[in-house]
């Protein structure tokens, strides 16, 4: 009987977690998903990338779509173009912030503000990986057919109020980081889909060039 | 005695309103046809304040209650702000922490109802001025300007403020499917201005 119940809650427990994240399953070896991830992410130095965000409000019917470029270099430089269809770079090297719209350049230290310190930190962690690790979220882990999803679930006060949760996509491929999605607790929500990416390709220190 | 009609006559300019000119009794007015008809806009925006510069998206949609929601974003899509508008109603469906004071929303929902419209009824006075027609549009302490030429064919400005002074000052650009593809509003009272530009979306998308 109690084999019965026991079979009866995991196929619950694998039914919610289908309802949750349409074709993905719970991950059956956290531990050995994990270390596997660590690893390759401890052997990728650079990421160059094209990317895509959608922009889904609830007050519109269509999504805003930008695309740009990004680059990251270990251990927390990171550039991000927008190129279309507005111009935006923004560039974090430890705790410098440089930003350039269509009008004007800015340059910060996120060190004075901590909710920039947070988005940079949960930005950086989640393209190396070491949001899985992150005392900020709790994570949830599962497989699908050609990635796993990791979903974040902020416990931090200023994180909860930006972030119902934040899902990153991990493709089966290469344990590289193919997607974030960032969800409010309005329902609105953001995604970056990866595109072309390649990893430890020679990057210019001017790409992360703040001053 | 000099001194003292010296600094009446100085009082007298220290007090002159911005606003003084011939007034008439309420008339029916054109402003009616200036009212912009927002369906869904997106603009580039830039936000001076203070000596502080932030940039973002502003979406402007009409919703099929006929309320106007106004959202600002930054690139990345971080929200600051998303007010909706209907008639006299105003509502804040989500600010920012560091953007959640009185003063700051107070301000905000004042410059976009005067882009808005939202205070335009029947019978405002005009003011004539060397500079155009002012259509006067109170509500409580508040005024709202519409300054037009006089034939009442085109639209130089609009401002917002009380019957003596100016506070805010605003431009439409050019209409396109009745929009503006270009606003700018400037503050008096303190470095502020906002500057929004329409923004050319891909067309795959």
């Amino acid at each position: 009987m109690r084999k019965v119940c026991m079979a009866g809650m995991v196929l619950m427990i694998s039914l919610l977690a289908r309802a949750q994240h349409p074709g993905y399953s719970a991950m059956k070896d956290e531990a050995a998903f994990k270390a596997q991830f660590k690893e390759t992410s401890r052997k990728i130095n650079t990421i160059q990338s094209d990317f895509i965000q959608e922009k889904n409000l609830s007050l519109l019917d269509d999504k805003i779509t930008s695309r740009g470029k990004f680059w990251f270099r270990k251990e927390n430089a990171v550039r991000m173009e927008y190129t279309s269809p507005f111009q935006y770079l923004m560039v974090v090297n430890g705790t410098d912030v440089y930003i350039r719209d269509s009008q004007k350049e800015n340059r910060l230290s996120s060190r004075s503000n901590k909710l920039f310190q947070q988005i940079n930190r949960i930005m950086i962690d989640c393209v190396n990986g070491n949001a899985l690790e992150s005392k900020d979220f709790t994570v949830k882990l599962f497989s699908g057919a050609n990635d796993h999803l990791a979903e974040l679930t902020p416990v931090e006060k200023n994180l909860k109020t930006m972030f119902r949760s934040i899902n990153i996509i991990i493709d089966k491929k290469d344990l590289s980081v193919s997607r974030v999605e960032m969800y409010e607790s309005s329902g609105d929500n953001t995604i970056i889909r990866f595109v072309n990416r390649q990893m430890n390709v020679n990057l210019a220190d001017a790409l992360f060039a703040v001053r | 005695m000099r001194y003292l009609l010296f600094v009446s006559l100085w009082l007298g300019i220290g007090c002159t309103s911005a606003y003084k000119g011939v007034r008439s009794t309420p008339v029916d007015h054109c402003i009616t046809s200036f009212k912009p008809q927002f369906s869904r806009i997106i603009y580039s925006t830039q936000v001076d304040v203070v000596g502080r510069h932030l940039s973002g998206l502003l979406i402007i949609k009409a919703m099929p209650d006929s309320s106007i929601r106004m959202l600002f974003a930054n690139e990345a899509g971080f929200k600051f702000f998303d007010f909706g508008f209907s008639g006299d109603a105003f509502t804040v469906y989500h600010i920012t922490e560091q953007m959640n004071r009185r003063s700051v929303i107070k301000t905000l929902r004042k410059d976009f109802e005067l882009i808005l419209m939202q205070h335009i009824r029947q019978s405002p006075s005009v003011i004539k001025k060397d500079d155009g027609f002012y259509y006067d549009f109170a509500k409580g302490k508040d005024h709202y300007y519409y300054i037009t030429d006089s034939a009442c064919t085109k639209l130089q400005r609009m401002e917002r403020g009380s019957r003596r002074k100016k506070i805010a000052e605003a431009y439409l650009g050019a209409y396109t499917n009745n929009m503006p593809d270009t606003i700018g509003i400037r503050h008096f009272n303190f470095n502020f201005t906002i500057a929004l530009k329409q923004l050319e979306e891909d067309a795959a998308e």
